[in-house]
């Protein structure tokens, strides 16, 4: 621990000072690249400040009336999504467990780090030409890119269990079935629960922009409000989606724990 | 000796549970007009959309470079900016190093709501108040990075071994020499590890900035789309998808090295 | 309880594994059925070889192994699989599913016995439950039935693990290396409850032990392996010491008795 602040030897440059300058090259860079000149940085707090005085008072009525429903739509949206994902990774989850099928495995593998590549939102561009506008497009959207992640944690939850019971089954004459029904399910099934449930916090925060692509919910209705500089009403959807999805959470936090204490 | 008989399940738990999952998954799929059949008779759609997005539209591969860039310069800054601010925001959340309850709490909480806005509402807002373009995606990936590093980091710092820290302040030093000489340190390949992670969630975001006019190379994107140019949009998906996973790559691999 | 006898025959059996190490070197042994059969060798004997044998957990590079005359299938299926239903087996590990209830737990010795679409929805016949219950009884746990597998200390652990092997009705119980994480008190009871459970029931009963003094204390025929090789064959009441360094290849030391030290 105490080699970190001993004094750098004299005269030699460390890594951590090339890679700091480096990084600082490219920043400022960057900065010139899309004119962000000093003259704009000045510009931009009062600019926020001056839009921030719009926001006040909050048209709250606008809030029940228009962006609640929309964010109840966000959460079915995403709910759908996730339950779409779960029945279609809980296979895929077991199948791509190096320690159960050696060889499918790989290729699971390599499907869900596709899948995982692919943003929903771009996905969504797709759905939404062949189911039409709106959540259902969403939700499929949302389900085949979660289907990627909830993939690959599964496997590691799976490859990380006790294989013992496995062997134990398969001695007193069960199927390989039966050892998946009785000694890998019963060990994996709470931590594939708690995945599906985070999954379901990050798919709201997902869910929540796919109406910038008509794909539902409260995404669209901010883009909306902004588009025609209603702040008043902006404002009102950013403070009951930060309610909300505070709430959902803290509830599906307290749940996982209580998932994985058993 | 005695056999028991089996223990009633615990009916309102189960019951209540299962009920809920039910009623929330009937729910949903009624609400968002959720309809398998509606899928499958689509189908047909889905094949025209598949025959009209390929082959995808290689002549447009090279328009596509100078957008790509900006969307880099775009997560540069993002995470530069983000990964700055995230280190004050990320000590003050740490319950070991805070400067007293109050401020712990109120760090704490701010952090989390940074983190309940999606990346793309906090660019929509940027865009409405500095007007379209990077400079509203900049910022936009400014926040989104202070939200992911510090919740991370500032769990790796309440993780660290308070001797050293105890010693620099034993030994005369200030609160923030302590943090600087006697915490940081100790968690500071964690924090080049965790924004690297930051970097790779925006270059992945900054791609779709675009859709809501946030600069970079969603906003092609966009036009394509709303053009229904689907050979073009498949192209921009393609490129999109391979620079993602090669700048994945070389990231991960760094990560790993430092790990 | 079992129906059935419980014979097995090795004729010139072999094993080599993989890494070219080898399990099994022409083995010719018999087991009457009831017999109560200690295995003793170091580790790497082969011990675990020969049992894992019987059941098919492992299979044979050459030669043959019959229970009841006929020959253990080399393959996976449904003929291996209705040997393993009459061949129970215990682990050192225990290797119960932790997070299940114990009843749950011995009822997987009857998975072999019910339908399976049956056993897929966990829908057991009164009768498999009774006979998961009496297997309970047997090793004197029935009242932790419904207790979660992780709440048992590990003697209770492994008597579970004796009747879920029991739940099988099984005509051979094969125990590998039974008593190896256990304290020597447990150490004890558990080796009573094996013997008598062979007395009442006439299950062929084969047992890895790595200690000699319990190999002595309760077996009645012993077996010693060395490099895979049967190197001893006889009576639990005659062997000698000499036997056991024959089998060993060296002198036995404080390490390999359980009691040396402790209670005597």
């Amino acid at each position: 621990m105490s080699t970190s602040i001993k004094p750098q030897p004299q005269g030699r440059v460390g890594w951590a000072t090339w890679a700091t300058f480096i990084i600082a090259a490219l920043f400022v860079w960057s900065l010139w690249a899309i004119e962000f000149s000093p003259a704009r940085m000045i510009q931009v707090p009062g600019q926020l400040a001056e839009q921030l005085s719009f926001f006040y008072p909050v048209d709250m009525a606008y809030g029940w009336d228009a962006v609640l429903p929309a964010i109840v739509e966000s959460i079915q949206i995403a709910w759908m999504g996730t339950l779409i994902a779960a029945v279609l990774s809980l296979p895929l989850a077991l199948l791509g467990a190096r320690t159960l099928f050696p060889r499918v495995a790989r290729f699971v593998k390599l499907i869900s780090a596709t899948a995982r590549a692919f943003p929903e939102i771009l996905l969504a561009i797709y759905f939404v030409p062949i189911v039409g506008l709106g959540p259902f497009a969403g939700a499929l959207a949302i389900g085949i890119s979660s289907v990627g992640m909830l993939t690959k944690l599964g496997s590691e939850v799976v490859e990380s269990i006790d294989f013992g019971p496995v062997e134990a089954v398969e001695a007193s004459g069960g199927s390989r079935w039966l050892a998946l029904r009785y000694a890998v399910m019963p060990q994996v099934l709470p931590e594939l629960a708690a995945h599906w449930l985070f999954r379901f916090e990050l798919n709201i925060r997902a869910s929540a922009v796919l109406g910038v692509v008509g794909a539902g919910g409260v995404g669209g209705v901010l883009l909306n409000t902004l588009r025609y500089g209603h702040l008043d009403k902006a404002a009102a959807v950013l403070i009951l989606t930060i309610i909300v999805v505070l709430i959902i959470d803290m509830i599906s936090g307290e749940i996982r724990h209580r998932i994985i204490r058993g | 000796m005695a056999i028991p008989a089996k223990p009633p399940r615990n009916w309102w738990l189960w019951g209540g549970a299962g009920g809920f999952l039910l009623a929330m998954t009937v729910w949903s799929a009624h609400g968002i007009g959720f309809s398998l059949n509606e899928l499958f008779c689509n189908m047909g759609m889905g094949s025209r959309l598949l025959n009209e997005s390929f082959p995808p539209d290689f002549a447009f591969l090279p328009r596509l470079f100078g957008p790509f860039m900006e969307t880099l310069y775009i997560a540069i800054i993002g995470t530069v900016v983000g990964g700055i601010l995230a280190i004050p925001i990320a000590v003050l959340a740490a319950r070991n190093l805070s400067l007293g309850k109050l401020v712990w709490f109120a760090d704490r909480n701010f952090m989390n709501i940074l983190r309940t806005l999606p990346d793309l509402f906090w660019a929509m807002l940027f865009a409405a108040a500095v007007g379209f373009g990077p400079v509203a995606g900049a910022l936009a990936l400014s926040v989104f990075t202070i939200a992911v590093i510090s919740k991370l980091w500032s769990e790796s710092l309440e993780a660290i071994d308070m001797g050293l820290p105890e010693a620099v302040r034993a030994a005369g030093g200030s609160w923030l020499q302590m943090v600087k000489f006697g915490a940081l340190p100790q968690a500071l390949s964690q924090y080049v590890s965790y924004t690297l992670y930051a970097f790779e969630l925006n270059v992945r975001s900054s791609m779709v900035l675009g859709l809501v006019g946030a600069g970079g190379i969603g906003m092609i994107l966009e036009t394509q789309r709303a053009n229904f140019e689907y050979e073009r949009v498949t192209m921009i998906i393609l490129a999109v998808l391979v620079a993602v996973l090669i700048i994945e790559q070389i990231s991960e691999s760094i990560r790993k090295r430092l790990a | 309880m079992s129906s059935t006898q419980g014979a097995i025959r090795f004729s010139k059996a072999n094993i080599t594994y993989p890494n070219g190490v080898v399990g099994m070197k022409s083995l010719d042994l018999e087991i009457k059925p009831g017999e109560f059969v200690v295995v003793v060798g170091s580790s790497g004997a082969g011990k675990s070889t020969l049992l894992r044998a019987v059941n098919g957990l492992n299979p044979l590079t050459s030669g043959e192994v019959e229970v009841d005359g006929i020959a253990v299938p080399q393959k996976q299926g449904a003929e291996l699989r209705a040997l393993r239903k009459r061949v129970g087996m215990i682990f050192q590990d225990f290797r119960l599913v932790k997070r299940m209830s114990v009843m749950s737990n011995v009822l997987i010795g009857r998975l072999a016995h019910v339908p399976g679409w049956r056993a897929m929805f966990n829908l057991w016949p009164m009768h498999d439950r009774e006979v998961a219950m009496q297997a309970l009884e047997r090793v004197g746990i029935p009242d932790k039935a419904w207790v979660k597998a992780s709440e048992l200390s590990g003697g209770q652990q492994q008597r579970v693990g004796i009747a879920r092997a029991l739940a099988q009705e099984p005509a051979i119980i094969l125990a590998d290396e039974p008593v190896a994480s256990l304290d020597p008190v447990t150490t004890h009871q558990i080796m009573k409850d094996l013997v008598r459970i062979n007395r009442e029931l006439g299950i062929t009963t084969l047992v890895n032990l790595h200690f000699l003094d319990l190999a002595r204390q309760y077996g009645q025929r012993i077996i010693g392996l060395r490099f895979g090789e049967l190197v001893y064959d006889g009576s639990a009441a005659t062997v000698t010491d000499e036997d056991f360094r024959d089998i060993y290849g060296r002198d036995f030391t404080e390490d390999d008795l359980l009691d040396e030290g402790s209670e005597g």
